[in-house]
C-alpha cells in the first residue's frame, strides 16, 4: 500500500507491516489483557495480504486482509507515524 | 464603436472576489455561458456554489456595473444560478447517499438545547433559498422531527426501499415515521448505528443539495456511526449560553475534530428573551457563551437564536418558524445561520478527500 500525503511525502507499507500494526481491540488487546498479536509469533500468508482498503469517514482507512480480518481502523496520524516498510514495527 | 471581446469581459469580472473562497469568481469557474452580441449586449450566467450565498445580490450588482462600464457595451444580462458542488469523492459512491452533495450534521453533546428545532429550521431556511434539502433525524430514541414538521406519516415502501416523507418542501426520514405513536425504540448501542446506516442506505433520498442530519445528544454511537459512514461536509454545534451547556458542546466539537469532521461553527440557542409585557430583553441562560467558546476554539460563530414563544408553538404545531412567521426575530436568526452554514459548506466542497485506488 502506498500513501501520498498532502505535503507530497510518499510512504510504502507492506501488507505484513500493516497486519502486525493492526490497531483493533482483538489484535492489540483491551482493558489490560494482551491481544492476539502479542500471543502469536507468526501469521499465515493470507493474513498478510491486503484484500481491500476503504475510507472511514474522513479520518482513517479500514484495511481488509485476505483472511477476512478487517476490524482495524488505521487513523491517518497513526499511518503517518509508522516507520517505512521493512521494519518489524510494533512487534 | 467596437464590441468588446469575451476576454475583456472576463478580465473585468475577475475583479470580483469571492470573500469566502478568497479567489476571483472567474478562476473559480462561476461565469458560464458568456455571450457578447454583435450589438454589444453581454449576457452570462453567474453560477454560485450555494443558492443561499450571502453575497448573491452584491455579486450581481458588481457584475452589472463592471461589465456595463466597458466601452462598447450596450446592455448587461446577468443570470444568477447556483450549483451546489459535490462535497467529496465518495469512498463507495454507489452505496451511501449517492445523490447527496453536502451532508451537514447538527450536534450538541448536551440534550435539550434545541438541536432539532435548529435542524428543522436550518433545513427549511436552506429550502427557502431554493436548494433541494433533506432532513434525517438520527435520534433513534427521541425522534422529534415528525412532530416539528407536522408529518406523522408512515413512509411508503417501494422495491424494498423507503420513500422519504415530504413536508414543507423537505424530504424527511425519522424513526418516528417508521415507528409512530407511543411505542419506544429499545435498542443497545450497536443497533443505533445500524438504524442510522439503514436510514441512509435504505431510504431513497434521490438527489439533494443538502442533507441535514439531526444527531442525538452524546458523543457515542450515533455520532461515531455517522462520522464513519459518510464523509460529512461539516458539523454545526448547537448550545445554550450557560456554562453547563457550552462545556458539553465543546466536547462534541472536539469529538468531531478528532474524526476530522470540519466544525462549521457554533450556534447559540435561547440566547435572549424579550418579555411580551415589559418589552425588556432578558438573558435567562446568560448570553454570549457560545460566541466566546467559538472564539476560544477558533471556529466560526454562526449566530444566536432568541428564546421565543413562537418558535416553540410552531414546533409543536408542525410548521417551522422560518415558514410560519418569516418576519419574526427567530426566523431571521435561522435564515442568517442558514446562509452562514451554506457559505461554510461551499468552502468545504473545494476540499478533496483522499483518493483510494485498489489494484
Amino acid at each position: 500500500m502506498e500513501i501520498t500525503w498532502e505535503d507530497g511525502h510518499k510512504v510504502s507499507y507492506s501488507g505484513e507491516q500493516l497486519r502486525w500494526a493492526c490497531p483493533c481491540a482483538e489484535c492489540r488487546g483491551e482493558a489490560g489483557a494482551p491481544g492476539r498479536l502479542a500471543r502469536v509469533t507468526a501469521l499465515n500468508p493470507e493474513e498478510l495480504r491486503i484484500h481491500d482498503v476503504t475510507l472511514v469517514g474522513q479520518y482513517a482507512l479500514q484495511i481488509a486482509f485476505e483472511s477476512g480480518h478487517a476490524t482495524g481502523i488505521y487513523t491517518f496520524p497513526y499511518l503517518r507515524a509508522m516507520k517505512p516498510s521493512g521494519g518489524e514495527l510494533l512487534r | 464603436m467596437a464590441v468588446p471581446s469575451s476576454q475583456q469581459v472576463l478580465q473585468v469580472l475577475a475583479h470580483i472576489q469571492d470573500p469566502d473562497l478568497g479567489r476571483d469568481v472567474v478562476s473559480l469557474g462561476m461565469i458560464k455561458e458568456l455571450e457578447v452580441s454583435p450589438l454589444g449586449k453581454v449576457s452570462f450566467t453567474f453560477e454560485l456554489t450555494t443558492p443561499a450565498c450571502p453575497v448573491r445580490d452584491r455579486f450581481k450588482t458588481q457584475a452589472q456595473d463592471l461589465v456595463g462600464e466597458i466601452p462598447g457595451v450596450t446592455g448587461v444580462d446577468v443570470r444568477m444560478t447556483a450549483n451546489v458542488r459535490p462535497a467529496f469523492m465518495r469512498p463507495k459512491p454507489s452505496e451511501i447517499l449517492p445523490g447527496v452533495k453536502q451532508t451537514i450534521a447538527v450536534a450538541s453533546g448536551k440534550g435539550g438545547v434545541g438541536k432539532s428545532t435548529v435542524a428543522v429550521n436550518l433545513a427549511a431556511a436552506l429550502r427557502k433559498s431554493g436548494a433541494e434539502v433533506g432532513l434525517l433525524d438520527a435520534d433513534i430514541y427521541g425522534p422529534s422531527v415528525p412532530a416539528m414538521t407536522g408529518s406523522r406519516v408512515v413512509p411508503e415502501q417501494v422495491n424494498g426501499r423507503l420513500r422519504p416523507i415530504e413536508a414543507h418542501g423537505l424530504k424527511l426520514m425519522s424513526f418516528g415515521h417508521i415507528y409512530p405513536g407511543e411505542q419506544p425504540t429499545i435498542y443497545r448501542g450497536p443497533m443505533v448505528g445500524k438504524a442510522i446506516e439503514a436510514m441512509m442506505v435504505q431510504v431513497d433520498w434521490g438527489s439533494l443539495d443538502y442533507l441535514v442530519i439531526d444527531l442525538p445528544p452524546g458523543t457515542g454511537d450515533a455520532s461515531l456511526t455517522l462520522a464513519q459512514a459518510v464523509p460529512l461536509t461539516g458539523v454545526a454545534i448547537v448550545c445554550t449560553p450557560q456554562d453547563v451547556a457550552t462545556d458539553i458542546a465543546v466536547k462534541a466539537l472536539q469529538m468531531f475534530r478528532k474524526l476530522n469532521v470540519t466544525p462549521l461553527g457554533l450556534i447559540e440557542n435561547m440566547s435572549w428573551y424579550v418579555c411580551p409585557s415589559c418589552g425588556n430583553r432578558h438573558e435567562i441562560f446568560s448570553h454570549g457563551g457560545a460566541e466566546s467558546a467559538a472564539k476560544r476554539l477558533g471556529v466560526p460563530f454562526l449566530g444566536a437564536v432568541p428564546l421565543e414563544e413562537g418558535i416553540r408553538e410552531d414546533a409543536d404545531s408542525g410548521v417551522p418558524v422560518v415558514i410560519s412567521r418569516p418576519d419574526s426575530a427567530g426566523a431571521k436568526a435561522f435564515e442568517h445561520i442558514a446562509s452562514q452554514v451554506a457559505a461554510r459548506t461551499s468552502i468545504q466542497s473545494f476540499r478533496q478527500l483522499p483518493v483510494i485506488n485498489v489494484h
